[in-house]
This record gives structure tokens, sequence and C-alpha cells, in this order.
């Protein structure tokens, strides 16, 4: 008996050791928000994406990553200096610019770049036998950028090896331990929210955000001020036109169907091309799942198909040959997002379209309503090819 | 007696060896004197020093740390079924550990976001560690009522199943982010432990494994089956509470801060068996702490290689890796 005490005694203190020590180490936590606040002398102004938002004050600007997980409150603030880093306020991460090297996970952002003339400052990317850009491929090729693995495992020795000044990821609603770990080793972390937002426009609009890094702000608002106009200007070409025409997005992923949500920046893009998409009205901002079922049912007499992954019909026919009885396969008027790719699984779709929405748009126009776009030729999204096995 | 001393002591060497050898290899290129200053003063380089002492320090630390305690996590649990395939996984803590983590994954965006986002990269590891305490607390309920251990084990592999089906099931609801972030941590990593997070889990590990010790003669009654070890004077019952919670802790520790390590907790016990050729837990114990420590300490410095930029999850490189070498030394005795 006397025995067993000792070991529900051990037991207990097994336990009581454990609680401690979690309480112990989750206690601590960040106090800021010290207000020791002078006004900013002027905006950037920022017409689409929710975002983000730049101040500027004397002798630096203030960038802050606003948090779409928790009503737009500060994610992140930076304060950026050029010359005198003295009269930086407490609190946010401080860094000189313009910003001499960046490794940059996440690919959304090398058209960004580029457009900004500063391709030349990635030394790091993930991921690199998926990219696109002919540029960073060279760079690769000549050991100018490293490839640092897996995005969402990256390398941390060979990142931290490389010394850069920052490092640009996106971020989740997760922060992860590879992002605490590069800020611990002084290495700033910009965090990315550009695909959260739920229009095109808002997210070209972040290259303001990553502009600032570089001391090109007034570049930014030039290039974003053309892509807005162009834009625009696309989508005036199907204004007048009736809405007649439906369409499906995604595709099967071992079993479930991926669709994006009404809110999602593909709905916005099915909106400004005059199409109708059965989630319209929905309110989700990422994908909905359903299965093919569901599919059938909603989608089964849409007119068009946009984001297949197949190549041809007949993969599509040898894959399942349920699809033959969706209304844009019997018309033939499926599409795929592989005009623009790499042996190795490089694709632009997922690279410079995010910095070109009007290229996006005029792809689903044209391929719908070819007449307005005669000139044009598809960019991004490239029709299924046809055989004789439908 | 000699040939044991001999053999502790080529243990205790690899185990240094090894150790030393981690600290020294990594994908950034730093040669083995900046390596040795970092590791005594400076190497005159923040990110160097950086590298060796707060990241390979670490990450070489918890290999240790999560093989030898693994490893006698699944001698306990052999011990206790008397059963050959028993394994510090069995009783479904690492699947209760993965349940929290899934739900924490998959809970990110929601409402919780305030109350999680302030935990940092805590937060993984507090999912993990409720998942396992809960599975633990099913287990030691189950113990409670139960006098049978083979009983225990059912229902614990049967706890494991629906706490993975669970996690199936959330799966096929997450977004294809939140399941790479998911699948992320099954892959395993011991380069989770940072220094701030090293007490907390070495505390546990280490309490686990010394507690181990202590119960060697009670391990070695429950050898001879339950019916002869109560006849001795054990009460089968406590004995069997005390060696679930040492296991249950070791083991959703280890899966809290570095994922589901697989294979380990399963063969060092039988290894370290067959090498000394007793199965005396006096001598199984420290073989068995020591051979998980070698062997994990491997697979982590075989993890850093890069194959095409990307590095092998260590939950693959133990199995991988690890059953040759295993197999090469059962065909080489004829038995386990």
């Amino acid at each position: 008996m006397k025995r067993l005490r000792i070991k529900n005694n051990a037991i207990t203190l097994f336990f009581g050791i454990f609680v401690f020590l979690i309480i112990g180490c989750t206690g601590k936590q960040k106090s800021s928000n010290s207000s020791s606040e002078s006004q900013p002398h002027s905006f950037t102004a920022i017409k689409y994406a929710k975002g983000f938002r730049i101040e500027h004050f004397d002798g630096y600007t203030r960038l802050t990553i606003l948090n779409p997980w928790n009503n737009w409150t500060p994610y992140q603030t930076y304060n950026l200096y050029k010359t005198n880093g003295d009269k930086l306020p407490s609190e946010g991460t401080n860094l000189k610019i313009p910003l001499e090297s960046i490794v940059v996970n996440t690919f959304a952002y090398f058209d960004f770049l580029e457009q900004l003339g500063q391709i030349d400052k990635i030394t790091g990317i993930t991921d690199g036998f998926r990219v696109y850009n002919p540029n960073i491929l060279r760079r690769i090729a000549k050991d100018s950028i490293a490839d640092l693995g897996d995005p969402f495992k990256m390398n941390l020795e060979k990142t931290l090896a490389l010394k850069p000044n920052a490092i640009l990821t996106s971020a989740y609603a997760q922060r992860d331990q590879y992002s605490e770990r590069l800020v611990q080793a002084g290495i700033p972390v910009i965090y990315n929210l550009e695909w959260m937002e739920n229009s095109p426009l808002a997210r070209a609009e972040w290259i303001k955000m990553i502009a600032v890094f570089f001391d090109k702000e007034a570049d930014a608002d030039r290039i974003f001020d053309q892509i807005e106009k162009r834009y625009l200007k696309v989508k005036e070409k199907v204004g007048g036109v009736e809405k007649k025409y439906s369409v499906m997005a995604g595709d099967n992923f071992q079993g479930t169907w991926y669709v994006p949500g009404g809110r999602s920046f593909n709905a916005c893009l099915f909106r400004d091309a005059n199409l109708n998409y059965y989630y319209e009205d929905d309110h989700n901002s990422g994908s909905i799942g359903l299965d093919i079922e569901t599919i059938l049912t909603q989608f089964g007499k849409a007119d068009y198909w946009f984001g297949c992954t197949a190549d041809s019909y007949e993969e599509l026919n040898e894959k399942d040959p349920k699809y033959k009885l969706l209304k844009s396969v019997k018309d033939k008027h499926v599409f795929n997002n592989k005009n623009r790719v790499t042996p190795s699984g490089g694709n632009d779709f997922f690279e410079s379209a995010i910095a070109n929405p009007d290229l996006i748009l005029s792809d689903f126009i044209k391929a719908v309503y070819p007449a307005l776009l005669p000139q044009y030729h598809f960019t991004y999204i490239k029709p299924l090819k046809t055989d004789n096995a439908l | 007696m000699k040939r044991n001393a001999i053999l502790f002591s080529i243990l205790v060497i690899l185990l240094l060896t090894a150790f030393f050898c981690d600290l020294f290899v990594g994908n950034a290129h730093i040669s083995i004197r900046e390596t040795w200053a970092a590791l005594w003063g400076s190497s005159g380089d923040t990110i160097t020093d950086e590298i060796v002492r707060n990241y390979r320090m670490p990450k070489a630390l918890t290999s240790i740390l999560a093989g030898a305690s693994l490893s006698v996590a699944g001698l306990l649990m052999q011990t206790l079924f008397r059963n050959p395939l028993a394994g510090p996984d069995v009783l479904g803590v690492s699947a209760g550990a993965g349940l929290g983590v899934a739900l924490l994954t998959m809970l990110n965006g929601s409402f919780l976001y305030p109350i999680i986002s302030t935990l940092g990269s805590m937060a993984q590891v507090i999912a993990a560690i409720a998942g396992a305490a809960l599975t633990l607390l099913l287990i030691l309920f189950v113990s409670s009522r139960i006098n049978d251990s083979i009983t225990i084990l059912v229902l614990g592999m049967i706890f494991g199943y629906v706490a993975s089906a669970a996690v199936t099931i959330l799966q096929s609801f997450a977004d294809p982010d939140s399941l790479k972030v998911f699948v992320t941590w099954t892959f395993g990593s011991t380069s989770n432990v940072t220094w701030n997070k090293m007490p907390i889990m070495a505390g546990i590990v280490i309490i686990g494994i010394l507690s181990s010790f202590f119960l060697q003669k009670n391990l070695n009654s429950l050898l001879l089956g339950e019916h002869y070890a109560s006849t001795v004077g054990l009460n089968i019952k406590s004995i069997r509470i005390v060696l679930i919670t040492i296991t249950a802790l070791v083991t959703g520790t280890i899966t809290a801060f570095a994922g589901p390590i697989a294979f380990v907790g399963v063969v060092i016990p039988h290894f370290a068996r067959a090498l000394f050729g007793t199965v005396n837990h006096r001598i199984v114990i420290p073989a068995t702490l020591l051979s998980g420590g070698i062997l994990m300490i491997i697979c982590d410095i075989i993890s850093q290689v890069p194959i095409s930029n990307r590095t092998l999850p260590i939950n693959a490189v133990t199995a991988l890796f690890g059953a040759p070498m295993i197999i090469w030394i059962v065909l080489k005795r004829k038995k386990l």
C-alpha cells in the first residue's frame, strides 16, 4: 500500500511539473503597444488592398501589415529608414532601406520585383524546380540564387548562411517556428498576406508593399496605376454584353473538388469577366471542397470550365468518364492553366498572374467572348487538346 | 561483466562521436575550426555562432533525448504487455497528439485565432500535449477499471485508430495550405526545439527516463508473467499505471516537440537485448537508452543531406536507414 502511495505521489509530481513547465513557458508574452506616437506627415494611397498601410514620418516610413484573421488589427509593423536609425519608435521591426539582398519564399513576388527592377537583389528562393521566371532560373543556374528547399520547411542553415537583409514569406494563421528562428537570429521577416485579398487589383496592389523596402514607392505607384488602367479597360469591354454564360472552376483532387469561394480572387475575376458563377453570393474567401455528385448537380450545366488540371479531353475521359456528363466537356469549353509551364513543374500562372491581373481577365474574356478581343492570344490558360476520344 | 563494460564504453564513445559529428555537419558551409570556435567562444561571425549554438546544438540534443526516451518507452511497453511489437505509440498517445495538432491547424483562422496567435509556435506544442494528455487520461481510466494488460493494449490501439480517423476527417475538410502545414508536422523534426523550449522537453523526458531506472526490479518480475509477479508481491495494477504514465508522458512530450517519430521505439529494445544477450533490465535499460540516442543522432545526420535541395523528414529516415542496420545485425546473429 505504501509503495502504491509513493507511486501515486510520483504521478502527481509528474503532472505537477508538467503543468508548471507549460504554464511557465506560455506565460511570457510580448508586451507592446507603448504609444509614443508622432503623427505621420503623409500616407501612401491604397485603393484596393485591405492588408497593409504605408505612413511617412520624419526620417522613416512605417509599413503596417494588417491581420485578416483578427479584424485587420496590426500583424507586423516595419520602420524603414534610409540614413539615421536613431529616432525610430520602440515598436516594430527596424530596417535600413533600400534592402541589398532578400530571400523570397513566395512565387507571387517574382514579377513585382522584376517590374521594380530589383530581381538582382534576390539571393534565395524555395522550390527552385517549380520556378517559371526565366530570369530567376538563369540566376539559380549561375548559383547567384540559392534554392532553400521546401517552402513549408525551409532549410534554416542555408538561409541563415546567406545572411540576407530580410526574408519575404507568406504568413499563415499559424506563426511558424521557421520565422521565429530567423527573427531570433536577427534576420527580419517580411510577412506577405497578399493571398488573403479577394480581388485581383487588391492583390496586384501589394507591389506597393514590397516597393517600400527598395525605396521604389513612386515606381510602384506608377506601375500599379497602369495595371489598374489596363484591367478596367478590359473589364469595360464586357460591360455592355448580356450575362448569359456560366462557369465552373477547380478540379477533382483525390475525391474532393475544390472550387473557389464567392469572395475569392477567382470569383471576382468571373464577375469582372461577366460570367455567372454558382457560388457568387457565397461569403467564403478560400476554397470550398465538394464531391463529384454536388459538382454534377451544381455545375453540370455550366458553359465553361476553367482551371482543369488535364491536358486533353482524352486524359479527362481516362481519369473519370463521369466528366463527360458536364456540359462544358460536351461543348469542349474546358481550359487548363498550363499555357506557360516548364518541364519540371514551373507554371507562370502561379507567378506573374498576380502582377498582371489584366492578362488573366483577358484570358477568361477571350475564352468566352473571343470576338471582343480579336488580337489577343491566351497568356496563362489553354484550351484542352481535342481528339477522338469523346 | 567485463564484456558488458566494454560494450557500454563503446556505446558511450559512439554516442559522443555521433553527437559531435552532428554539430559539425550541416547545410551551411562552416569549417571544423569555425564550428569549434563557435562552440567554445565565438567564431567572429554572429550567424555562424547562431547556427552552431542555437540551431545545431539544440537539434543534436533533441535527437539524443528523443531517440533515448522513445526507446526506453518502447522497452517499458514491450515488458508490460510482453509483446515484441509494442512500442511507445501503442497507447494511442502519438495519435492523440496528432489529433491535437490537426485540430489546431484547422481551427486556426477561426474565432480562436487571437488566443492561438499570441502563443506563436508554442501553440502547436500545447495542442499536441493536450491531445496526448487526453489520450493518457482515457488509458488511465481504462487501466483503473480493467485488470488485463492485453485488453488495455487493444483499447490503446483502438484509441489510436479513433484519433487517426478524426485526423483524416479533419484533413478532408482542410484547405490545401493547412493540410501542408499539418503534413509537414507529421514528417517530424528535431530542429523544432529552441533553447527556450528545451527545459520543458528535457525536464519531462529526463524525469521519465530516470524513473524507469527505479523500476528495474519490478520490470524484471513482470518478465516472468503477471501471475508470477503478483505472487512475489508486485502490485500489478499500480505498476501498470506507473509504466503507462511514464510512457505516455515521454511519448506525448517528444511527439509534441519533434512530431511523430516511428520505428526507433519498437526496434531499439530488441537491438539492445540482442547486443547484450540479456533481458535483465538493469543492463537493458541503459543499453536501450544509449542505442536509441545513437540511432536517432545518426538519422539526424543523414536527414541533413540535401536531396535536390530538400532535406529528408526524420520520421522517414529512422525507418529507411534504421531498418537495414537492424536487419543486418539480426542476420548476423540469426535471431533478435
